[in-house]
């Protein structure tokens, strides 16, 4: 039988430094034996288990899409041992993932839809990759709303890219940042604050939510406010993992595991764990 | 029913180990486990439930996952002998079968081969399990609270009744039944050893305690989730994660890379909810700070969780983690006070 514990031979084919402290980096990944890359069919919101030989195995959430094939993208921020060592990766190394994990967004129900998507830091990945793959499939969905919060203008993840999605009129994109900034053209505030004044219309509407904890903590009472029923918000969620298959246990809340019945949830399945966010 | 006089027991495993990797209890200083045996004399016959679990027999305590160096991963050779276990109590068959859910395949994929543990399934698939009866359990057994009966063959391919002179066997599956075929040295088993078999159940029976209903333990799990009885339930404990090393069916791991200079290798290794770590997060962030949380996951995956995605409890009575608890942490105690929490939450 295969063995699901062994990676997947990647090259890194490019890197990108997303910020000026260099704690983000974009790393594109071509799979080393095509044949792998043929095997590897994923959606919007799954994950892979990103694997340096000696060093250990992260998860993370795929940023690029099933639309862009050939490579593999992810990014991700250096803050323990592995994500550090990723960091020295050059073009050209070898690296290994294990994947796709997890399930992902449920784009076939967002369908015939309008679509919130609101994303907070460089928790920007997966909704890069289900907005990619939406604006290749535009005419399955209605509106299109993205509201992306950082700290400063320098922490938004795709700067190019949300460049190009600013000139589309098939997309609305409100971009924002905590406090003001000189030559900043954007909003200006939280996310939840922002979420509140834009008020996207609940009709027919699919919300997806995705950032750092104390995001989503405020911004659940917003959309609650603005009536969005909890079966039609999603999220994403992280913990801790190891296997990605659902057997090591690290990642199990109530009776779910992150790695095998998410990490895409809706706030009513959240609803449902005693011990969540 | 056949009939294997103890003294052609030894042959018996003797020729055993000609074609299995042979498992049994095996008391060495002090303390008792299965290990690897290749005749009779190796293997404790008095030890009811060993010290440490079958678990590591398929799941062993420190795992290679693969081998690696520059030029890449190298998966290691695996024995071409099936694995075989004598002496396996009631309990113990229960907690493989159990696993074998979490390993054998994912809830949602089960046919899926990246859901399915290679590790797990490569020892346990054609292994042989010789299940052993219980003709006096111990005062810290609790099986039959958990549907166990302590002459129960239940998940046996081979079921076994040591009857003092001789061991009398029956099958438990088609595996077993093919094996009993196939055995030259035993002879038919005669009504008085049915007999005999017969009253050692009831004997064994007769030991234990009266069960505790069970059927509510879920429910009232979730009704006191956000209650405070668990700082009481918890008081005691040190979180020294012993219970879930000696427990037959935790079966949760680390993976860590062991290795220098490029050249190394993959392990898995126990691991427990018992620990801050096992949840700490590179932010700092840990979802379960409070060693009260992390007692109450222990619970709650194996008495609430397990039972909401397998149907069972995730327990099998064999009583090890009251034995090796420092504190004496008693799980029948911590059920019994969940079940009678008459506090908020309560019915």
């Amino acid at each position: 039988m295969s063995n699901t514990y062994i990676p997947i031979n990647m090259r890194v084919e490019r890197i990108a430094v997303e910020d000026p402290d260099k704690a983000l980096r974009t790393f594109d990944l071509a799979f080393v034996d095509e044949a792998d890359g043929e095997k590897f069919t994923y959606m919007p919101g799954q994950f892979c288990e990103f694997s340096l030989l000696g060093k250990g195995e992260s998860p993370f959430g795929i940023a690029s899409s099933p639309t862009e094939p050939g490579f593999l993208r992810f990014t991700v921020n250096r803050t323990g041992s592995v994500t550090n060592e990723i960091h020295y990766l050059r073009v050209g190394d070898t690296v290994g993932i294990r994947g796709p994990l997890g399930n992902w967004y449920p784009v076939e129900k967002f369908k015939g839809g309008n679509v919130v998507i609101i994303g907070g830091g460089f928790a920007f990945t997966t909704l890069r990759s289900l907005i990619v793959y939406m604006l290749e499939h535009r005419q399955d969905y209605g509106d299109m709303t993205v509201i992306y919060g950082a700290r400063n203008p320098d922490l938004l993840l795709y700067k190019e890219e949300l460049e190009e999605w600013q000139k589309r009129d098939d997309l609305t994109l409100h971009l924002t940042i905590d406090n003001p900034v000189e030559g900043w053209t954007g909003m200006t505030g939280f996310v939840p604050a922002v979420v509140k004044d834009v008020a996207p219309s609940t009709e027919n509407a699919w919300v997806v939510l995705c950032g750092p904890p104390i995001m989503i903590k405020f911004t659940l009472p917003v959309l609650a406010e603005l009536k969005f029923p909890d079966a039609r918000v999603y999220t994403s969620l992280e913990r801790r993992m190891k296997c990605g298959i659902g057997k090591c246990g690290r990642c199990n809340i109530g009776s779910k595991y992150i790695c095998i019945d998410g990490p895409v949830f809706s706030m009513e399945e959240i609803g449902k764990i005693p011990e969540m966010i | 029913m056949v009939r294997l006089e103890k003294d052609k027991f030894d042959d018996f495993i003797r020729s055993l180990a000609g074609d299995y990797i042979v498992y049994a209890p095996v008391t060495a200083g002090g303390k008792s486990s299965f290990k690897v045996v290749e005749s009779a004399e190796d293997i404790d016959g008095n030890c009811l439930v060993t010290d440490r679990s079958p678990k590591e027999i398929f799941f062993p305590h420190s795992e290679v996952l693969f081998e690696y160096d520059r030029d890449g991963v190298r998966e290691l050779e695996r024995s071409g002998k099936p694995i075989a276990v004598w002496g396996l109590r009631g309990c113990d068959v229960k907690s493989l079968a159990m696993l074998d859910k979490v390993f054998g395949n994912a809830r949602q994929m089960p046919d899926n081969e990246m859901f399915q543990d290679p590790y797990w399934k490569q020892k346990y698939d054609d292994s042989l399990v010789f299940g052993l009866a219980c003709n006096e359990p111990r005062s810290t057994c609790f099986c039959n609270w958990l549907g166990g009966d302590p002459h129960g063959g239940d998940g046996s391919d081979v079921f076994v009744v040591d009857a003092g002179d001789a061991y009398l066997m029956k099958p438990g599956s088609d595996k077993g039944k093919a094996f009993i075929e196939k055995m030259t040295d035993a002879g038919p088993a005669s009504d008085a050893d049915e007999k005999k078999a017969g009253e050692l159940a009831s004997g064994a029976r007769a030991m234990l305690s009266d069960p505790l209903a069970l059927d509510e333990l879920d429910g009232r799990l979730k009704a006191v989730f956000h209650e405070d009885i668990w700082e009481e339930l918890s008081a005691k404990c040190v979180n020294c994660g012993a219970c879930a090393f000696v427990c037959p069916t935790c079966h949760c791991f680390d993976v860590q890379d062991e290795g220098k200079g490029g050249k190394g290798k993959r392990i898995r290794i126990w691991d427990s909810c018992m620990f801050p770590i096992f949840t700490k997060e590179a932010s700092g962030h840990n979802p379960r700070q409070l060693s009260r949380e992390r007692f109450k996951q222990r619970v709650m995956h194996k008495f609430s969780y397990f039972v909401d995605n397998y149907g069972e409890s995730l327990c099998t009575g064999c009583g090890r983690c009251v034995v090796a608890c420092p504190v004496n942490v008693d799980i029948r105690e911590v059920i019994k006070k969940v079940i009678l929490f008459e506090g908020k939450g309560a019915r």
